[in-house]
């Protein structure tokens, strides 16, 4: 099996609305696949429900040949811990804890000791060039920076896909660039399953494979 | 719950926590402080009868005397009989019982209030054996009398006179100082209630107004279980009629006329609506928290938090700021404890507790015992404020709970 993720007939209706209309799609493993179409095309919709944050109306969502459509809100709650890394747009860091922190902060419910805790958060900072700003609180750090921290925490609990929702999205062009190279060399160096939500074709031009959606389907 | 991130969330939001500490120490303190001044007033309202090692006085009204000349009866203290001395003794739930003998005695050239007591017996006036302030407690059958301070100057009296009264004579064993005492059968002079009861006997105006035997007094003093106190007081009733005056702790209480001394269902009442309202200010400092961190919620829980760890955290951070809460509010309650113990308190005693003749100067004088509120702050108090404070934390958050569990990780990606 060379899929990381199968979704077969996936639809969500809210109230009487529509949002994803029986999409079907796979992501192979080292694969990094881009999501694109326009803002209400429901990008994010489908993005949370291929990663297990919401369930479909219908459907069903594989990860490893696991379904997760069925899932208890705890069994998902474990399956993203162990299985899944998140980068959103707004980086969504918690503001009274330290860059290094933020990292280890899926590690928290999990029992490890704080110094291998600590050591795995700055590990991946080091590796995103930024563990001189470990004890800096998120307001103390530019948007690249916390972009860098959210990528960190996205890694570490050593992730077998990342879904990532327009990770430049808040970002200047430059800053923005930098990181979609983190992601690509990610990508490379350990060949990570990703999916990336965009609505910037150059930025999706540079992925393996473009997912373009239309009115809540997936139209090529 | 990540300890780390339960101190640094306290810590860096300070204003949303100092909000919760603060409303709940407020209304720990009004609670505690409440309690504290109502225990402190049923503990004033003890200490009248607590001086003279008693929590019951017993005694009975009768006609006022025909003539006024050697011993006479106040018209609040005439006879109680021997035998019905010997039923209330039976009664169940008495710890310890004396029996006391008031007399006003007239004199050609003065007038005397005598009390006779049982020197020997802890219950009753006996326990002014402590304040002598000059010779010694009366020996038992050697006509010794103990004299008053205030009387012993102004008739200048000293240990070792000898003074005639209703034609007795007796020796001045001591000097003592009774104001330092209770202020309830306060005499001039004290003798053995054998003593007093001869005198009592040979009276023919006591007789006459109120036959007396050699076994008989007028005063009780009861140290009685407080538990059997309210029962006691019916018995007592029903073996000396209509006119027994029974006081007890709950009657001086009343005697104060404080709204906390009135009524423990006032206390109680004003408890629990600071302890509510306590409640519903933490339950809204927490609903804001929560609403304020919903998407920090739905980003934990994204990265793989469960409910049960969310909410585990989150009580945490609730218990560990209502426990602050509760230390604190239990800091303010010894300061306000400290500031209220400063307030005097006059208990009345009532004229037929220390009756004298309301003719002669200074008679019928209101009599205060006055005393600085005994306002303390109980161990089991401060127990149980603790204990409350991190109920109150745990049973919030317990409340807030589903709220929690409802917020769904997409959210964050939803308000983006």
């Amino acid at each position: 099996m060379n899929n990381i993720l199968t979704a077969s007939n996936l639809n969500k209706t809210f109230d009487n609305l529509q949002v994803v209309k029986d999409v079907s799609l796979t992501i192979k493993k080292g694969e990094f696949a881009c999501l694109v179409g326009k803002s209400g095309s429901g990008k994010t919709t489908l993005l949370s429900i291929l990663s297990g944050l919401e369930q479909p109306t219908s459907g069903e969502v594989t990860i490893n040949g696991i379904s997760i459509t069925n899932s208890s809100e705890n069994e998902l709650a474990l399956f993203r811990r162990r299985t899944t890394g998140f980068v959103f747009q707004s980086f969504n860091l918690i503001p009274t804890l330290s860059a290094w922190e933020n990292v280890a902060l899926p590690l928290f419910p999990i029992k490890m000791d704080r110094e291998k805790r600590q050591a795995r958060a700055m590990e991946l900072l080091g590796q995103m060039e930024i563990d001189h700003r470990a004890d800096h609180r998120p307001s103390k750090l530019s948007g690249g920076e916390k972009q860098r921290v959210a990528i960190a925490r996205a890694l570490v609990n050593h992730p077998e896909i990342i879904f990532a929702d327009e990770p430049t999205g808040n970002l200047d062009s430059e800053t923005g660039g930098a990181i979609m190279n983190i992601l690509k060399h990610l990508h490379k160096k350990s060949a990570m399953s990703i999916l990336m939500v965009s609505h910037d074709k150059e930025l999706a031009a540079s992925c393996d494979r473009i997912i373009q959606m239309k009115d809540g389907e997936v139209v090529s | 719950m990540n300890i780390q991130y339960l101190l640094k969330e306290l810590y860096f939001r300070r204003r949303r926590t100092l909000t919760a500490v603060f409303s709940l120490a407020v209304g720990l303190t009004i609670l505690i402080t409440i309690n504290a001044l109502s225990m402190a007033y049923n503990e004033a309202a003890r200490i009248p009868l607590k001086e003279i090692g008693a929590n019951i006085t017993v005694q009975r009204a009768g006609n006022v005397p025909e003539n006024l000349t050697g011993p006479v009866f106040a018209c609040s203290a005439v006879t109680i009989k021997n035998n019905e001395i010997k039923q209330i003794k039976q009664l169940p739930g008495i710890d310890g019982f004396a029996l006391g003998l008031l007399l006003w005695v007239f004199d050609e050239d003065r007038f005397t209030i005598m009390l006779g007591i049982e020197g020997e017996n802890p219950v009753g006036p006996g326990t002014l054996r402590t304040e002598i302030i000059d010779g010694f407690f009366f020996e038992k059958g050697k006509n010794q009398v103990l004299a008053e301070v205030s009387y012993a100057k102004t008739y200048d009296i000293h240990t070792g006179d000898q003074i005639t009264i209703a034609g007795k004579t007796y020796m001045v064993s001591g000097i003592v100082d009774a104001s330092r005492a209770t202020k309830i059968a306060a005499a001039n002079i004290y003798l053995d209630i054998n003593d007093a009861q001869k005198l009592a006997e040979e009276s023919r105006q006591v007789q006459a107004v109120s036959p007396f035997g050699t076994k008989d007094a007028n005063i009780l003093f009861i140290k009685a279980n407080p538990r059997q106190i309210d029962p006691l007081t019916h018995s007592i009733k029903n073996i000396l009629g209509d006119k027994a005056s029974v006081a007890t702790p709950a009657s001086f209480l009343k005697s104060l006329g404080s709204l906390f001394a009135l009524s423990d269902k006032f206390s109680l009442a004003t408890s629990l609506i600071a302890l509510i309202v306590t409640i519903l200010i933490v339950l809204k400092t927490m609903a804001g928290n929560l609403a304020e961190r919903a998407n920090e919620i739905g980003v934990l829980k994204a990265v793989g938090w469960s409910n049960k760890n969310v909410v585990s955290q989150l009580t945490g951070e609730s218990i560990i700021q209502c426990l602050m809460g509760g230390i604190l509010g239990l800091i303010l309650s010894f300061i306000a404890a400290s500031l209220l113990g400063l307030i005097q308190v006059n208990i009345p005693i009532p004229w037929e507790m220390s009756p004298t003749p309301h003719f002669l100067p200074g008679g019928g004088d209101p009599v205060f015992k006055a005393l600085q509120l005994p306002v303390t702050i109980s161990w089991n108090l401060a127990l149980f404020s603790i204990i409350l404070s991190v109920i109150v934390g745990a049973v919030t958050s317990g409340l807030l709970s589903r709220h929690i569990s409802q917020i769904k990780p997409s959210e964050v990606l939803r308000n983006e």
